[in-house]
């Protein structure tokens, strides 16, 4: 950021490095949230914007949860990545606006994160777009030949 | 003119791709504690509705709340707000002007009777027949009772709007009064701040689009998402305050290591905004982390609670005209009170007669 | 009216008219008594009776021989809750802004949780003394109306006020406000009952030492 970092602001009170925060109980809700997947399909969310994460949660969240083989970058207005955690099912998924600025924070346990999905409208109106291409790729072959 | 188009054909015709309104619907659900699931369910709901009628009043105001949210951090995440609703009317954003102005808000009203929201900044002055502001010849009065007759709901951006405002500081020569003191009949949101933090107003915009119903309200008419605590409660200065540690001047030592700002004048235990939590200009910062303490903004009449730079333990008005004309009053009944009482003594001490034998008897 | 606008009222015409009530009570009260005089001492003086006026004041301070075998709850209690009031009052930040506005002229206050611990201190105090006067029989026969509602009107201000830094559930602005009300409260009353000994107390002593120390008596 255009020089903020340079104003000098001293926090006095400081945690010590053991303590464990919130980053447990965040862990059980993904537990049990992964134990609904296995048992009905059943996809669910936890916001970590909304949660009152102490310095060193989402640090400590990260280190359990590991990186695991996905990695996607999705621009769409601004980044938007999805990492997979260590753990299959469990996500990571970082909202950011045109600006760089994150403007949400989740973990997703799902199969798949809803926003990697097509929709199935776009699916439809994707048909379309692929016969123009295969029409313009035609044409192309046309003019050339 | 009526737009028939859902918002998802909108923004399809607009290139802006589902994905891109899905992370949209994702941040102002996150905004609005609302479950994280609810992403879907806004962007599905809001794709398949036409898109929402608005219209924008602007009375006796500085313009700083369209500002505020026209200047929004990202203009291409923010602005979808904009491409989920038409606004109808707006003196600052639309093309038109003069009798086509007027003309595309009556034609707005009469295609979306009963179901267009108001959006009103700038309070309404009472005085002279309400003649402090008018629009095309009529007083605001007027025409925010003939707007508002066939609103679903009524959003009133700012502190002027919401609670009357700098218009309605003492000593309010205009009679300038707030929305809901004239408005008394449709469901009114109050987003007070001068200005209201940008994602506060979409946020509520999105939570009646997606829900139909307006969000949770406090005393005051806000809603408890965005005002429900007070910026002390949240201050990351906090631990200054409990310990005792105050800045005494702008570039003191206390001033530059980040102290609390309460001496300077902070108004912030007794203001309720989503200023600590939510910030300014996309979370970049808010007034006291920038150093200078909380004015209140969003609380009424926080224009007349005293000076921005004196803190809350001092008198709002000056005492000391007062205090130095109670010590001559004081001293005054306090001299005649004794002159009465020494009469009465001397006259007692005269009266006095001896004790006889009779007197025992 | 909404708590806000409670809590401007408390700060500007509220206090106001407490201040105005306050002074012109207690100058009142002061130029009468002064006004009222002595009877003329015809006597000749054996010593300055002035000087041994002065010299009670501190003197009186120290307690008489016996007075803590007898009363030692009263006399350490009473020195606790006048002295940790006194801290409260002049040494706390918010309150010494409150003189700056007042007076023009500031000083450097304790930190917060120092002051926080003997408010309540003082409090407890207080409540010890309270107690004592309800269940000591020769006290509380000797205790009327007024005994009881100046103890209350002085420890509404040090619980208030301690809330409003420590209040997790009721909000600032509320126990604030009720905390300049509650002093505001304190100020109309003072003048008017035996509140005034903050003051008449000096008088009394020099008084009692000037006329002992005309005799040629050291009180």
């Amino acid at each position: 950021m255009n020089g903020l970092d340079a104003i000098g602001v001293r926090v006095e009170a400081a945690l010590p490095a053991e303590a464990f925060g919130y980053t447990a109980a965040i862990l059980r809700e993904i537990e049990s949230l992964l134990a609904g997947l296995v048992a009905n399909g059943r996809a669910g969310r936890i916001d970590l914007r909304s949660l009152p994460l102490l310095p060193g949660d989402e640090e400590r969240l990260a280190a359990v949860l590991g990186e695991g083989e996905v990695d996607a970058d999705i621009q769409a207005m601004g980044a938007t990545r999805v990492r997979e955690t260590a753990v299959p099912g469990v996500w990571w998924v970082t909202h950011a606006n045109a600006d760089g600025q994150t403007v949400a924070e989740f973990i997703e346990v799902a199969l798949v994160p809803e926003i990697l999905k097509a929709h199935p409208e776009d699916v439809r109106a994707g048909r379309n777009i692929l016969q123009e291409r295969i029409a313009d790729l035609i044409r192309g072959g046309e003019t050339d030949g | 003119m009526a737009d028939d188009r859902t918002l998802g054909e909108a923004l399809a015709q607009r290139g802006i791709s589902r994905r891109s309104f899905l992370k949209f619907c994702a941040t102002m659900t996150s905004l609005l504690a609302l479950p994280p699931g609810m992403a879907e369910v806004m962007a599905e709901t809001l794709a398949r509705t036409r898109r929402q009628s608005v219209i924008w009043l602007s009375f006796q105001e500085c313009t700083g709340c369209t500002e505020s949210l026209t200047r929004s951090h990202s203009p291409t995440l923010e602005g979808l707000m904009f491409e989920a609703i038409s606004l109808d009317y707006h003196h600052t954003l639309q093309a038109a002007s003069g009798t086509a102005a007027e003309a595309a808000r009556e034609q707005a009203m009469k295609d979306n009777y009963g179901k267009y929201i108001v959006i009103v900044d700038g309070s309404i002055p009472l005085n002279a027949g309400g003649a402090y502001s008018t629009i095309a010849g009529r007083t605001n009065l007027d025409m925010l009772k003939e707007t508002a007759a066939g609103a679903a709901a009524i959003i009133s951006v700012g502190t002027c709007a919401a609670f009357g405002g700098l218009p309605h500081a003492n000593p309010n020569p205009t009679g300038a009064v707030a929305v809901s003191d004239i408005i008394k009949d449709k469901p009114i949101v109050n987003v007070s701040g001068c200005p209201p933090i940008p994602v506060v107003i979409t946020g509520v915009v999105a939570y009646f689009l997606t829900l139909g119903t307006l969000p949770e309200l406090d005393a005051h008419g806000r809603p408890k998402v965005f005002f429900g605590d007070s910026i002390h409660d949240r201050c990351y200065r906090r631990p200054f305050y409990d310990q005792g540690k105050f800045a005494k001047t702008f570039d003191d030592e206390g001033a530059r290591n980040g102290w609390c700002l309460y001496e300077l004048g902070c108004k912030g235990p007794v203001t309720h905004n989503a200023c600590a939590t939510t910030k300014w200009n996309g979370g970049v910062s808010f007034p006291i982390e920038s150093g200078h303490p909380c004015l209140g903004c969003s609380e009424p009449n926080f224009w007349d609670a005293g000076s921005f730079y004196q803190s809350l333990p001092t008198p709002t008005t000056s005492v000391t005209g007062a205090a130095a004309a109670a010590v001559v009053a004081g001293a005054a009944v306090g001299v005649a009170v004794g002159a009465v009482s020494r009469r009465r003594k001397s006259q007692a001490a005269k009266a006095r007669a001896p004790l006889t034998v009779d007197d025992l008897k | 009216m909404s708590e806000l606008e409670v809590l401007n009222w408390a700060r500007g015409t509220g206090l106001k008219w407490a201040l105005v009530i306050f002074l012109i009570g207690v100058v009142l009260r002061l130029v009468e008594m002064w006004l009222l005089g002595r009877k003329a001492d015809l006597s000749v003086a054996r010593a300055s009776g002035a000087a041994a006026g002065w010299r009670t004041l501190f003197t009186r301070s120290i307690p008489t021989p016996g007075l803590i075998k007898t009363s030692a709850l009263v006399f350490v209690g009473g020195y606790v809750f006048h002295i940790g009031l006194l801290i409260v009052l002049i040494l706390f930040v918010p309150h010494i802004d409150l003189f700056r506005a007042l007076l023009g002229f500031g000083w450097p206050g304790l930190p917060s949780p120092v002051i926080a611990l003997v408010a309540i201190l003082s409090m407890a105090a207080l409540v010890a003394l309270l107690a004592h006067r309800f269940m000591h029989p020769v006290r509380r026969f000797l205790s009327g109306f007024q005994d009881y509602f100046v103890w209350l009107v002085t420890f509404l201000p040090l619980l208030t006020g301690y809330l409003a830094s420590h209040s997790p559930v009721v909000s600032y602005t509320s126990t604030l406000a009720a905390h300049i009300l509650s002093v505001e409260l304190l100020l109309v009353v003072f003048p008017f009952t035996k509140l005034m000994h903050a003051l008449t107390f000096a008088v009394s002593r020099w008084y009692n030492g000037a006329i002992a120390g005309r005799k040629g008596v050291a009180v």
